[in-house]
């Protein structure tokens, strides 16, 4: 499989607090991979410089073997990469249409953003005669479709999701991610990060566990899954 | 009884109608510093100075270049309108990183320069604007509408109409209204924020201009000092509005053209701006959120705490310190009075500068009404010593009712946080001028307070320039040694941590209204005594003696010196008021030079010179 996206030893800081140690992973092609860890342990801080809000110290991001490590966000969207943030930060106060056609901003392709506008409500029928509303009126769930319609209307290669799961209830939790899978089908590749182990790895190719900043695990999703490490720490009550 | 008579009497409608017309333009004003609060987190205090350079624009256009009225309109929004995004980019921008209150007193300082570059370029007195709108009027109800309302509130109209069209039909005003939502997710949908930013600086600006023209129009005659009393008028109308709220700003600025017309019908022109403040007051105490709010606050931000970039404070060496002290002992013996009397002056700023940066540095309340509390002191002690009281217990008395009244006033402000408190504490400073301008029973009013008995000590009068000079500078060291003992204390302690985390603080067990209370109660006594003998100094004040500019030159020493350095305050304050006296140009282009150096401070050196304490 082709690498999309890599990270190559990258040192991340806030201040003098050092939060990624030589952090290094690779999502390749038309793929799910998952970045799995607890709290503090650095998930957001990776998204962050993936998509240029939190410039490195060291080390290098490269998309389709170009770098872009350190170029200002909206570059990095042109470059392919779609965002999922974490608690979805919606425009609140925008309509569902206009929260799509945000998505779209860094596109210029009238036609195309059209024909995406249909694709993506056929993905998310629900969203269709909620078009009008204010997004930020919307249940948890809804506006996690919005915000992952929103990544899709960027037509991106990579979509980068940041706890998708956070906060719904067990029902939309599947529903959340059926779509990944079909997303992924589409042939976008997903970066996601979650908390929740075995949701994530049962739909993921590929996974990484990160501690306190530094890569102590990774390996093919159904290798993860049997892992006893993984198993002890992460899967404890939620697996069974 | 007499304001029952005239609030039958009174012509209801007419007054609503020029309240209207005043309250359009006030939209105007405010919908730009809306949008600008909503990207950039902002309060543009150079939203004004835009507005003067509109109106002069519209006079160079209609008087200058004979042009008709409606080319001078788009003249004068893209003029304005490129001053606007001039200022984000040359002033703001480079802030980027810097803490939310950095780039409000860049703004304070593109204000001073800009107005000073248009006293300079049109000179600094009013001019007649003559327009050639005919001066017909219908009858309406009991009232009359003229041709000057309609053309005003027209060009208000259609002025909102095409701000609405962008913000609602365009693709870049869709992503001005999502990076007002939130600027982040913005970013990752491949928004651009420093163009949204230019373009919202861009659109205010020429918006403000339009504004500046249409008053002018409506009075037939502009005013280069009439910038900081609009941009107040535009920020007292987002206050009610709700901040970032567009159509609320539009309502505040009628609702406040409205309430000022009918009390200057109730109570006569020269309470006008009295009404603004009051009104900003009571919507900072009771509906912070502006009148427009559902529910939610907006998120509380912490300004202060990052502003006082957390960097070491140097600490002169105690030798330096004495041998500064001891030139500045000696200086009067040159026997150069002109230098003798300029850092008198300075001292006597340096003792406002101690106070300020005690209440804004150490406590972390950025105060930009700090003139309130010297002109306190200053008419506390100038009236009763004209009365026959002896100067020195004047000047105590002065020091004590600038504390007392400061603290008081003060008050209501203390559980208002970031923004909140320098509007506040700038509403304070007007109310507190204003009350002096109008109280004349008391005050003399306009007149001000003649023929203030000199400096004295105990009865012995203070001969000559070397004998004051002597006495403020023993006055200055005296408070900033008290200062420094304080800081080292326990109080001191507590100050700083109320301004790191007064939520924190809190839950330690800490009073904070107490503390802020104890802090304002000492910085109000300095400051009195500071404007009690510099009244006693220059024998005459008025309520214009103590003014905004003041306010802000005395934040701009503290800034310099570094934010809650007290050695900093005093650096700070010779910099500043005896630098320019020292040179004539710089004199002369004060104001270019203070808004200049505020600028330049903030962009390279936001700790101040001695770093922040
Ligand atoms: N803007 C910031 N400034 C300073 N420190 C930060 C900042 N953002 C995050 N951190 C710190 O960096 C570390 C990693 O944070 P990050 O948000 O990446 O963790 P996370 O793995 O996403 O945690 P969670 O599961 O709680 O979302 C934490 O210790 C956090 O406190
Ligand atoms: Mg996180």
């Amino acid at each position: 499989m082709k690498p999309l996206l890599q990270l190559e030893n990258v040192n991340s800081f806030y201040g003098p607090v050092q939060v990624h140690f030589d952090l290094s992973l690779t999502v390749p092609e038309n793929a799910i991979v998952c970045l799995l860890g607890g709290n503090a342990s650095g998930k957001s801080t990776t998204m962050k410089t993936i998509l240029g809000l939190q410039v490195p110290k060291s080390g290098k991001v490269t998309m389709e073997g170009r770098d872009i490590t350190g170029l200002p966000t909206p570059e990095i969207v042109r470059a392919g990469i779609a965002t999922v943030p974490e608690a979805r930060r919606l425009f609140g106060d925008m309509t569902v249409r206009e929260n799509l056609l945000m998505g779209a901003y860094a596109r210029s392709d009238k036609p195309g953003i059209d024909e995406d506008y249909e694709k993506v409500l056929d993905l998310f029928p629900r969203l269709k005669q909620r078009l009008g509303q204010k997004a930020g009126t919307m249940s948890g769930g809804e506006q996690q479709m919005v915000a992952m319609a929103r990544a899709l209307m960027a037509r991106p290669k990579l979509i980068c999701m940041d706890e998708p799961t956070m906060g719904l209830s067990p029902l939309f939790v599947d529903r959340v991610l059926e779509l990944i899978a079909t997303v992924r089908q589409t042939g976008v590749s997903v970066f996601m990060v979650e908390q929740n182990a075995s949701m994530a790895l049962s739909i993921a190719d590929y996974g990484y566990v990160l501690q306190t900043g530094r890569i102590v695990l990774e390996g093919p999703a159904g290798d993860l899954l049997a892992d006893p490490r993984i198993r002890s720490a992460y899967l404890g009550d939620t697996a069974a | 009884m007499e304001f029952l008579s005239s609030l039958i009497s009174m012509p209801w409608l007419d007054y609503s109608i020029s309240g209207l017309v005043i309250g359009s333009i006030y939209a105007l004003m405010a919908v730009g510093l809306a949008l600008i609060f909503g990207v950039a987190n902002l309060i543009n205090f150079a939203h004004g100075a835009v507005f003067t350079v509109g109106a002069y624009i519209g006079w160079t256009c209609l008087v200058g270049l004979g042009l008709p009225l409606g080319v001078t309109i788009v003249a004068v929004a893209a003029v304005s309108g490129g001053v606007g995004a001039l200022i984000e980019w040359l002033a703001i921008r480079p802030l980027n990183r810097q803490s939310r209150i950095a780039p409000l007193l860049a703004t304070i300082g593109v204000a001073l320069m800009l107005d000073q570059i248009i006293h300079i370029v049109f000179s600094p007195t009013p001019r007649a604007l003559p327009a050639n709108i005919p001066d017909w009027r219908i009858a309406v109800g009991n009232g009359t509408i003229g041709a000057i309302d309609i053309t005003i509130f027209a060009t208000a109209v259609i002025s909102a109409a095409a701000l609405y069209a962008f913000l609602f039909r365009t693709k870049l005003g869709m992503a001005v209204r999502a990076t007002a939502q939130d600027d982040d997710a913005a970013k990752q949908m491949g928004v651009n924020i420093n163009a949204v930013n230019m373009t919202v600086f861009g659109i205010a600006g020429a918006l403000g201009g339009i504004a500046g023209l249409l008053v002018g129009l409506y009075y037939n005659s502009i005013d280069p000092n009439a910038s900081f009393q609009m941009m107040l008028k535009g920020m007292v109308a987002i206050v009610i509005g709700g901040m970032a709220n567009v159509p609320g700003a539009i309502g505040g600025g009628l609702i406040l053209g409205l309430i000022e017309s009918w009390g200057i019908g109730l109570f006569g022109a020269s309470y006008r701006n009295l009404f603004a403040f009051v009104l900003l007051l009571v919507m900072l105490l009771f509906r912070p959120n502006g009148i427009f709010a559902r529910g939610k606050e907006r998120a509380a931000e912490p300004m202060t705490g990052t502003f006082v970039t957390q960097t070491k404070a140097i600490t002169l060496p105690r030798p330096l310190i004495w041998v500064l002290i001891g030139v500045a002992v000696i200086l009067p013996m040159a026997n150069m009075p002109y230098i003798t009397q300029v850092m008198t002056n300075a001292y006597l700023y340096g003792l406002a500068a101690l106070a300020l940066t005690l209440v804004s540095g150490t406590v972390g309340l950025v105060s930009i009404g700090h003139a309130a509390l010297v002109a306190i002191g200053a008419y506390a002690s100038a009236l009763l010593t004209t009365k026959g009281l002896p100067v020195s217990l004047g000047i105590v008395i002065g020091g004590a009712a600038a504390a007392l009244i400061g603290t008081a006033l003060a008050y209501p402000a203390f559980r208002l946080r970031g923004h909140y408190v320098a509007i506040g504490t700038l509403a304070l400073g007007e109310i507190v001028a204003l009350v002096i301008l109008n109280w004349e029973g008391v005050t003399n009013g306009a007149l001000g307070v003649f023929a203030i008995p000199p400096l004295e000590i105990f009865g012995l009068p203070l001969y000559g320039t070397k004998a004051s000079y002597w006495f403020v500078l023993a006055l200055m060291l005296g408070m900033a040694g008290l200062q420094v003992r304080l800081l080292k204390s326990h109080l001191g302690r507590t100050w700083k941590a109320i301004r790191e985390d007064t939520v924190a603080a809190e839950t330690y067990g800490v009073s904070s209204n107490y503390y802020k209370g104890l802090a304002f109660g000492f910085a109000g006594f300095t400051a009195g005594i500071a404007g009690a003998v510099t009244a006693h100094q220059w024998s005459f004040i008025n309520y214009d003696s103590f003014n905004l500019l003041f306010s802000v030159l005395i934040l701009t020493m503290a800034i310099l010196g570094g934010l809650g350095n007290v050695s900093g305050a005093i650096l700070g304050a010779i910099l500043v008021a005896a630098l320019p006296e020292m040179f004539r140009t710089l004199a002369e282009y004060r104001m270019l030079f203070y808004g200049a150096a505020l600028v330049i401070l903030i962009r390279f050196r936001p700790q101040g010179l001695l770093g922040s304490g």
